[in-house]
């Protein structure tokens, strides 16, 4: 098991290193550079901008150099933990992205768990009462949750709460707690800003958990072994959830590494509806204004939360399902 | 208010009992939230910190002290905002209308004849935010930046094609001296422009600078920048930059100063009143009546936005959240949300431009955008009507690029010629233009056989109804034998593509209005934003030689009379010199317009008071704040 997770690590370090060159890349893809879309926002403003500054800023920020020269400058101030500079807010890149990461992954490991909380029982139930009443609701409730683009089910949230309740429902905080010190008051204010965007986000994804671990189970379910259990007077809770129930969740375990960064990308525009100060809107914003480092920043440590993902989910599916062995000959 | 229902003698004696009590309130000259501050000795007393001649700004009724003026920035990026409301405080300034220059932070001002030479004069006793006296050294001291060719800011002061250079005479005396004539200075100094010269304080800022601080760069390095020209910009942003409002320790001479700054993370941008501002009203009472603003940062949506409008949490904006999709739920809102909505004109004269790249590197499309038939054929083609009705329910009226109603060099006919909806004229036209065969599609061939096709970019995510206007007029010349090709794209591609010149056509509002004169981009090949004449104007701005054209005879013609323009100090012959210039524009009409830009509106609480009805917006007349927020009020 060991020798696994040691392999699994240096593979890891190699894909990490080979992600960072694609982002890198695909950031600098785009025709023009954070200067072009600067001039272009003077230029709005009914400013010339003289080639001559131009050339100055090009020179000034390196925007000039080859590729290869730009990306080692980069990953090699990554490694030394400098993320390089924002153009647009000329601050280091790591002070811009640290509070509005940690933000994401509050949100958005929330919002896992909810769905998680929610999707189980439900497709237990709704594997172990197949056709029944209770299934079939289930199964609509969770294709609405699906159907429903994000933003739209944010901006309903909002009109509800507008209308109902009179209040501007955004943000993650009152403004009287925003740069508050954590404490009691302030978790329960976070709470009561930060349901909505969790429930938007939590309820995309259920319909599809319930319907992977309902099948799976369903298959599960007619295996002799489970018909033993049955057969031998275990209490059929314990029957189902034992055993049935822990295979059944090796599909969700698996993808558990996906599930950070496409809660992060998948919550870009809930994000921007609501008013979450999460990493998403900033990623946006510095796309469209190609603020390069700050971008590949962003795009990189969503890349290591996959990849780390991605190991954690291989060490626990070794853990949960005795049938999967690594490196047996 | 009160006072006006009651009737008869009760009512004047309340009246008079009114007035005695309010007399001490009336000889308040400062706001109470300085009071304690100025009984520690932490600030001096008000006439200490106003000027020997204060600026005197009148509203419609003299108001009281306090409150928060609650309002919304668009994502982190959005100076324009704080531009708009806070930071328009240059020499000079506009009045209400947008017509005349008024004195602001100078007092008095000449100008040589040649309009080659401006002398002004301070305003005597204004301070900074931090109590330091404003003199011509921080006016010196700024040109020096300015012209430092490693601190790249990007102005009139820096202007290659034009070179200034400043002479200071004392403190509060000074010339600024033009190579060329520059006739229309007073306007650009009164424009948005015109805050560049006033934005840096030399006390603060030259800390940053090798000539005056040793040790810059290597504070510089400390401070974690490559070099002292990078920190400088991030303590000293010029103008209206970004950055500059991340800063809270750079001194202004702005109504209010900054207390929670601008950053990428910053949720809210708070502001406070300077105590050394420098303006009252007509009862010597120093402004601005309110004690804060609160600006509350989107993070790049406007439905919170709109919401929190509708839900009476912004007391004034028009910025972002005055869509016209919005339009209806805000006037039904009215009396929920308590605010009413205020007129707003736009300086923009139309909804779309088509502008066809007469530049095109394609021999076959430059002839055929280079004739006029083909253009005024399009034009036929459109039937206006319907995009007004279908776009904008029925607002606005079928009109060419040309200068508002509003503007003094409005022209009917400039208007109005080609808009008509026609499809014989249409077709004689393109006929006129060398369009007679058509494929099986009933598309016209182009003289080298391939089809007329016309990909028009556009950017749909700055005006969402660009794509809804264009996807009409795409069915309308289809049926006229022109196949338009929508192009949506980023905008950084949008500028890419310009100087490459391999552009068909691209879309942008019809900006120059108002204010022609000063942004006559559609009128002739005039800055990189005359996009239907990219290289012709690259000719006439001498800034990209490699890519510069030669332009046609009567483009060459204008720049010739507005260079007079530029150069008569006189209005009257000015507006002469433009009208002719405009007379060739509706000879050769070089771009295709759609129709009048409508009317937008403004949010204003209906406790706010001092607020006009009726505001020009633009960017050169950077609403609100020429308006004066100053003195406006919570009742």
């Amino acid at each position: 098991m060991i020798g696994f997770i040691i392999r699994r690590l240096i593979a890891m370090l190699l894909t990490l290193v080979a992600v960072s060159i694609v982002a890198f890349a695909i950031i600098q893809l785009p025709p023009g550079d954070y200067l072009t879309s600067y001039i272009a926002q003077l230029a709005s403003t009914g400013d010339q901008v003289d080639p001559r500054v131009i050339e100055n800023l090009r020179r000034q920020y390196g925007l000039g150099e080859p590729f290869y020269v730009q990306y080692w400058k980069w990953i090699t101030g990554i490694v030394q933990g400098d993320f390089g500079h924002s153009f647009e807010w000329k601050r280091p890149v790591w002070e811009l992205i640290w509070g509005r990461l940690g933000n994401s992954v509050l949100v958005e490991g929330m919002a896992v768990v909810v769905m998680w909380l929610i999707a189980l029982p439900i497709g237990i139930y709704a594997a172990v009462r197949k056709y029944s009443l209770g299934d079939y609701l289930a199964t609509v409730a969770g294709f609405i949750g699906l159907a429903i683009p994000n933003f739209f089910f944010a901006l309903i949230l909002m009109y509800l709460a507008y209308i109902w309740f009179g209040t501007t429902m955004g943000g993650l905080f009152s403004p009287e707690f925003e740069n508050a010190r954590w404490s009691l008051p302030r978790i329960w204010d976070f709470l009561s800003h930060a349901w909505a965007p969790i429930l938007v986000l939590a309820t995309a994804g259920t319909a599809e958990l319930i319907r992977i671990l309902r099948a799976n189970l369903l298959d599960e379910l007619k295996k002799p072994y489970v018909v033993t259990a049955r057969a031998k007077g275990l209490p059929e809770w314990k029957v189902i959830l034992k055993y049935p129930v822990r295979l059944a969740l090796n599909p969700l375990v698996s993808t558990i590494g996906w599930l950070l960064p496409a809660l992060v990308s998948g919550s870009v525009i809930v994000s921007v509806v609501l008013n979450l100060p999460t990493a998403g809107p900033m990623l946006l914003r510095s796309l469209t204004t190609q603020d390069m480092y700050l971008a590949g920043a962003i795009i990189l440590l969503l890349s290591v939360l996959t990849v780390v993902g991605t190991v954690i989910s291989d060490i626990l599916l070794a853990l949960i399902d005795p049938r999967i062995r690594y490196g047996g000959k | 208010m009160r006072i006006d229902r009651m009737g008869g003698l009760t009512g004047a004696v309340a009246l008079a009992a009114l007035m005695v009590g309010a007399a001490p309130a009336l000889a308040q000259q400062q706001s109470p939230v300085l009071d304690a501050m100025v009984e520690s000795g932490e600030l001096p007393a008000v006439g200490e910190r106003l000027p020997s001649n204060p600026l005197v700004v009148e509203g419609d009724s003299v108001g009281k002290y306090g409150g928060t003026w609650r309002m919304g920035l668009n994502g982190g990026g959005d100076n324009g905002l704080i531009v708009k409301t806070v930071a328009y405080e240059g020499l000079v300034r506009y009045d209400h209308e947008w017509k005349t220059v008024l004195p602001n932070l100078a007092e008095s001002w000449e100008a040589s004849d040649d309009a080659t030479e401006y002398t002004f004069t301070l305003r005597d006793g204004v301070k900074w935010s931090d109590g330091t006296p404003y003199t011509t050294e921080d006016i010196a001291f700024t040109v020096e930046m300015y012209q430092d060719p490693d601190y790249a800011a990007n102005s009139w002061i820096d202007n290659q094609n034009n070179p200034m250079t400043l002479t200071v005479i004392d403190d509060l005396n000074f010339k600024f001296t033009f190579e060329k004539p520059n006739g229309m200075f007073l306007e650009t100094l009164a424009s948005t422009d015109g805050i560049h010269i006033t934005s840096l304080q030399k006390a603060y800022c030259s800390q940053f600078h090798p000539t005056y601080n040793e040790n810059a760069d290597a504070d510089a390095t400390s401070a974690g920048f490559d070099g002292w020209a990078l920190y400088l910009q991030d303590r000293c942003a010029w103008g209206w930059e970004t950055i500059r409002f991340s800063n809270a320790d750079l001194p202004t001479i702005y109504g209010w100063v900054i207390e929670t700054p601008l950053s990428a993370n910053a949720q809210r941008v708070t502001w406070t009143r300077n105590p050394y501002f420098w303006k009252t009203d007509a009862e010597g009472n120093q402004l601005p009546y309110i004690d804060n603003l609160d600006m509350r940062v989107s993070q790049g949506g406007v439905e919170e936005l709109t919401l929190a409008a509708l839900n009476g949490e912004i007391d004034f904006q028009e910025r972002h959240i005055a869509t016209n999709v919005s339009k209806p739920l805000f006037f039904d809102g009215q009396e929920a949300g308590g605010y009413h909505l205020g007129e707003v004109i736009p300086s923009a004269s139309n909804t779309l431009v088509l502008q066809l790249n007469l530049n095109h590197l394609d021999p076959v499309k430059n002839e055929l955008f280079n004739s006029k038939d083909f253009r005024v054929g399009i034009s036929h083609a459109i039937d206006r009507q319907e995009i007004i009705d279908v776009v904008f329910t029925g607002q606005g009226e079928p009109f060419q690029v040309a200068p508002r109603p509003e503007s003094q060099f409005y022209d009917e006919e400039l208007a109005k010629q080609y808009t008509e909806f026609d499809p014989d004229l249409a077709a004689q036209h393109f006929e006129a233009a060398g369009l007679t065969e058509r494929n099986g599609d009933g598309i016209y061939l182009l003289s080298d056989g391939t089809p007329a096709k016309i990909t028009v970019d556009v950017i749909s995510a700055l005006r969402p109804e660009w794509i809804d206007m264009l996807e009409i007029m795409q069915l309308q010349l289809e049926a006229f034998g022109i196949d338009l090709e929508l192009n949506n794209i980023d905008r950084t591609l949008f500028y890419e593509k310009r100087p490459a010149g391999e552009f068909d056509a691209q879309i942008w509002a019809g900006d120059g209005g108002i204010e022609a004169l000063q942004e006559p981009r559609y009128y002739f090949p005039f800055s990189d934003e005359s996009v239907w004449a990219y290289r012709w104007a690259q000719w006439f701005n001498g800034t990209r030689p490699e890519i510069a054209e030669e332009p046609a005879d009567w483009a060459k013609e204008q720049m010739d009379l507005y260079n007079q323009v530029r150069a008569e100090a006189d209005p009257e012959k000015r507006a002469d010199l433009f009208n002719q210039v405009l007379a060739i524009t509706k000879e050769q009409f070089p771009v295709i317009g759609v129709s009048l830009m409508p009317n937008s509106y403004s949010i204003v609480r209906n406790n706010l008071k001092n607020v006009p009805d009726t505001m020009f917006n633009a960017w050169l007349f950077p609403t609100p704040a020429p308006m004066d927020p100053v003195v406006w009020y919570f009742e």
